[in-house]
């Protein structure tokens, strides 16, 4: 970890550290600051969760636990894009479930996991709320309603190739 | 009570019983696999569904709904029986069918409701589970792939054991028992999960294919380690104690253990025992016959007087301490003691000043009906552990508070609003004087105080003792010590708690009157919930109190020491301890025994004192006898062999009563006779025989004769440039013996330093690096544990282990100052 890293490290412990601060370091408050640093981290590794579990005075088991227990919080690291498919009622029915499957089989790799270079992590959501634009797609936080399948190829393709990989 | 109707009968049940509380204590089984008494009320597994009138009808879970007056219940219509059956299919439906080779099988609950309710076929298909099988430690197997999601082992490692190593993980069909981020099991090993799982999914590793349960004969016993009482159910076959039989009705524990009362069983049919009797012949140990060894000693014995010393450990029942008093009485001398002499100061001299008697003022039973408990020392959770779980319970169901004061923090510390004093090691006299001193000043104390025999006195010396006075030898804020006394004080019930031992030297008389004076002061006494506990630390310290088996004409144990070494103690008959270990200042007494003329030792193995006897004779362990054992609450219990003896090995009251025989006396015949001599003799046992004592024991009343003592407190005076060291106990040991305990000695093998985060950066130190710790009298090698809950400056170790030992540095001060190198 170079000196930018460790003081961004610093930044986003001491953000999580004033979140629980505001909740009084109440182990009841878990949820909220589980999401809290997820927000600053990315993804919940060990030694967020064992910090927490020491600082709310709780069994790191059960901070694990409850972590594990809600898809909405990562155990693993996610990728550099991200593309979540909502298979909700109404997107499923137009296609949004068949869409994830292509997905999977073009990209290989299984919903919920990560590409091994870490460049592209595929997800599946419920429902996103948006029904009338079903099937729904987000990729890097922007929508893309009434996907199909060879625009949202071309558009993850564009993201991936357009990664700035040079050091 | 409330009045309700279980299957057409009529019944009454206290008020707040849920429907199958109230089923049970009418007689009435329903069937349950999540439920345990000492648990709170879960709902997982669906097995207790009864139909409830006044709900039209509907299947509602008899765990979890409380009653309602004039309830009428069904336990077992034909619609519920489908429901039972529906259930047991579902769960078997991932539960492997492996039952010839669990060694659950015999005593499993899944097992035997499926055979109850005849559960032949199933209207499911599934795969099973394919978890990886947790073999990563040696006493606890997880095998996730049985388990039905009871949530028992989760339930009471968090309620009861406040570890919280298990939880549910993930969830849906995914979800299962685990530990964090799926890893091994790495906690307190107590074994509590393994008690209550009703499947194999948890299990003993040492009692794997060691035998069915249908073919292990069940003896009651009460454990042989520390002084809370604890009752186990031995589980026995072909004369070896294969196991600890969980039952969860009894003692006031429920059946609840620790890791060296539930693992630690195995010294008793180790190989290591002594088999027959040795005597020294040309500078070895050899055989000998029994004959042959208590000539030997009887002839040392015989008109000896006050040349002859005697040393027992407190793990010897009643009546074979009775009798090794009379021996030396026979033998004319008055020279007998045990624990080191100074570990039962605090009984003996303390509490015999303060309160007209040697024993505590309180039971364990005040813990969880206190208002306010004030723990000196977080170790108290260490020596004792089932007095632990009865704090913690009390601390998280019960929302009884928690002030600890004490030289380091601990898991005590981590309870829910547990407040921590940490002091300065060995200034908790000073500490305790300037709580008394607040209640005082601050016009705390109880009215009936002040006509307390030594009041003037007692306010006259506490005079220099003021919070502002004390903050600064102890390292405390003024005003945390002032809020303690308040809290203290004004707490409507409050509980002084306090452990005692070999470790402890600091835990003496006058720590003992110190909190006597507390109790008297603000009236804390005498009532539920009110006093103070002293735990002392082997299974019968307090019973050899009550017998007498402590100097009180003769030398004490340092003094016999002493005499060994000057050679006034020609003779010295060493029952069960190990001084060289437990002792401290170990180049002392290995010389002092070296010099004594002729030493014997009677044991249960070749430890590091037999090692260096004249004539050493084969003992039996606790399940080998008959007697009784005082716990630190002074409840005393019967104890029935549960095993032959082993080898040629004899009991202590046996050796004893063919010595008196030898030297001309009258031995007893029996141990009853001898307790029949002890009711009527030892203060509080009036009354008591075998008989009256039944299985639960009953207590020795305390007849408090209450009085002021001012406590001498010795000022401990840094030294430059050296750290603080203080002994105790590890959680999983208890004296020497837990040495010969396979189970402990897997989780905790060797002696260890822990030591701050803090000092272990200042002297680069790593976990696990092999130091040298100095101090004044000699040295020794330790590895090295850095734990947060240390602070700077001080360093702990357990007294344990005999290689390596810390007596080698440890004087018997209170804190041994040391320096530390790698």
């Amino acid at each position: 970890m170079n000196v930018h890293d460790s003081h961004r490290a610093d930044d986003r412990h001491r953000a999580l550290e004033r979140v629980m601060q505001q909740h009084r370091l109440r182990p009841d408050s878990l949820i909220e600051i589980l999401h809290a640093a997820q927000r600053q981290f990315g993804w919940l590794d060990r030694d967020v969760l064992g910090l927490i579990a020491a600082r709310l005075r709780l069994p790191p088991s059960l901070v694990y636990g409850v972590a594990s227990f809600y898809h909405a919080f990562r155990l693993e690291p996610p990728g550099r894009h991200r593309c979540t498919v909502c298979t909700g009622t109404s997107c499923h029915l137009k296609g949004g479930s068949r869409l994830l499957q292509q997905l999977e089989q073009h990209f290989g790799i299984a919903c919920g996991a990560t590409a091994p270079d870490g460049s592209l992590t595929l997800e599946n959501v419920r429902c996103l709320g948006a029904c009338g634009l079903a099937p729904l797609i987000v990729i890097d936080d922007e929508a893309c309603p009434h996907a199909s399948f060879g625009p949202v190829v071309e558009r993850l393709t564009a993201s991936l190739d357009g990664e700035d990989t040079s050091p | 009570m409330v009045n309700l109707t279980i299957d057409d009968k009529q019944v009454t049940a206290p008020k707040n019983s849920t429907i199958y509380d109230a089923a049970k204590i009418n007689g009435i089984k329903i069937p349950i696999l999540c439920h345990d008494k000492k648990l709170k009320p879960f709902g997982a597994c669906r097995m207790c569904l009864v139909e409830v009138e006044q709900m039209r009808g509907r299947q509602v879970p008899a765990c979890t709904t409380p009653i309602t007056e004039g309830m009428i219940i069904r336990t077992s219509t034909p619609d519920i029986i489908k429901a039972r059956k529906m259930v047991l299919e579902l769960l078997l439906l991932n539960h492997p069918i492996d039952c010839p080779v669990c060694d659950k099988g015999g005593d499993c609950d899944l097992q035997n409701l499926t055979y109850e309710y005849k559960v032949n076929a199933n209207r499911f298909s599934d795969e099973k589970f394919h978890h990886e099988i947790d073999y990563s430690n040696p006493l606890i197997e997880r095998d996730m792939n049985r388990c039905v999601l009871c949530g028992k082992c989760a339930r009471i490692c968090d309620e009861i054991v406040s570890f919280g190593a298990l939880t549910f993980i993930s969830r849906g069909i995914e979800t299962k028992i685990g530990c964090e981020f799926e890893g091994s099991l790495n906690c307190e090993f107590c074994g509590s999960c393994v008690s209550v799982c009703p499947v194999g999914s948890l299990l003993a590793r040492p009692f794997k294919f060691k035998a069915r349960f249908w073919a292990l004969t069940n003896q009651k016993s009460v454990c042989g380690y520390c002084g809370t009482g604890c009752n186990l159910t031995l589980g026995v076959k072909d004369n070896k104690v294969l196991t600890t039989v969980y039952d969860e009705n009894q003692g006031f524990h429920n059946g609840q253990l620790c890791c060296r009362g539930r693992f630690g069983y195995q010294f008793i049919n180790s190989d290591k025992r002594l088999n027959t009797p040795l005597v020294r012949k040309n500078g070895s140990l050899t055989e000998a016959t029994w004959d042959e060894a208590l000539e030997l000693v009887a002839a040392r014995l015989k008109g000896a007087g006050s040349s002859a010393a005697a040393l027992a450990t407190p793990r010897l029942t009643n009546e074979e301490l009775v009798l090794f008093k009379r021996l030396m009485e026979t033998a004319g001398s008055a020279n007998y003691d045990h624990s080191a002499g100074y570990a039962h100061a605090a009984l003996t001299e303390g509490f015999a000043k303060s309160f007209g008697a040697a024993a505590s003022p309180a039971t364990i039973l005040d813990i969880q009906k206190s208002d306010l408990l004030l723990v000196i020392k977080t170790d108290s959770y260490e020596t004792h552990p089932v007095i632990g779980f009865e704090i913690n319970m009390a601390v998280k169901n019960k929302g009884v508070k928690l002030n600890i004061l004490s030289d380091k923090r601990g898991k005590l510390s981590k309870l829910p609003d547990a407040q921590t004093l940490v002091h300065t090691p060995g200034s908790e006299i000073a500490v305790i004087n300037a709580l008394a001193k607040t209640i005082l000043d601050d016009k705390l104390a109880a009215g009936t105080a002040a006509a307390i025999p030594g009041y003037a006195d007692l306010e006259k010396a506490l005079a220099g003792f003021t919070p502002e006075a004390v903050a600064g030898q102890s390292g405390l804020a003024a005003s945390a010590i002032k809020r303690l006394a308040n809290d203290y004080a004004k707490a409507e019930k409050a509980l002084i708690l306090f452990p005692i031992g070999n470790a402890y030297p600091g835990h003496n008389a006058d720590l003992a009157s110190a909190v006597a004076n507390l109790a008297l002061l603000t009236g804390k006494l005498g009532t539920e919930g009110s006093g103070v506990l002293c735990m002392a630390e082997k299974n019968n310290s307090q019973g050899a109190v009550d017998m007498g088996f402590y100097a009180t004409s003769g030398l004490n144990a340092g003094q016999i020491m002493d005499g060994c070494a000057s050679g006034a103690i020609k003779t010295l008959f060493v029952a069960g301890e190990n001084p060289v270990v437990s002792y401290p200042n170990r180049a002392a007494i290995s010389a002092a025994l070296d010099k004594v003329e002729f030493l014997v030792v009677s044991d249960l193995f070749m430890t590091e004192t037999a090692a260096m006897a004249d004539v050493v004779l084969p003992a039996c362990s606790f399940a080998e006898k008959e007697g009784t054992f005082t716990s630190v609450d002074r409840r005393v219990q019967h104890i029935k062999p549960a095993i032959r003896n082993i080898g040629q090995s004899r009991t202590d009251f046996e050796i004893f009563g063919q010595l008196i025989a030898k030297l001309g006396g009258q031995a007893p015949a029996t141990p009853a006779t001898v307790f029949g001599e002890i009711a009527a003799s030892a203060p509080g046992y009036a009354g008591m025989s075998y008989a009256s004592l039944g299985e639960t024991g009953a207590f020795a009343p305390v007849a408090v004769t209450a009085a002021f003592v001012v406590p001498k407190t010795v000022a401990v005076e840094p030294a430059a440039g050296k750290l603080a060291l203080v002994t105790g106990s590890a959680l999983y040991h208890n004296g020497t013996l837990s040495q010969f305990g396979e189970g402990p000695m897997h989780v905790c093998p060797e002696g260890y330093l822990e030591l701050s985060r803090t000092d272990a950066a200042k002297l680069q130190i790593k976990e696990n690096d092999l130091l040298n710790v100095a101090s004044a009298i000699g040295s020794t090698k330790l590895k090295a544990r850095i734990t947060p809950r240390m602070p700077e400056g001080v360093l702990f170790s357990p007294y344990h282990f005999g290689a390596a030992a810390i007596n080698q540095v440890w004087s018997g001060a209170p804190v041994t100052w040391v320096t530390v190198t790698k």
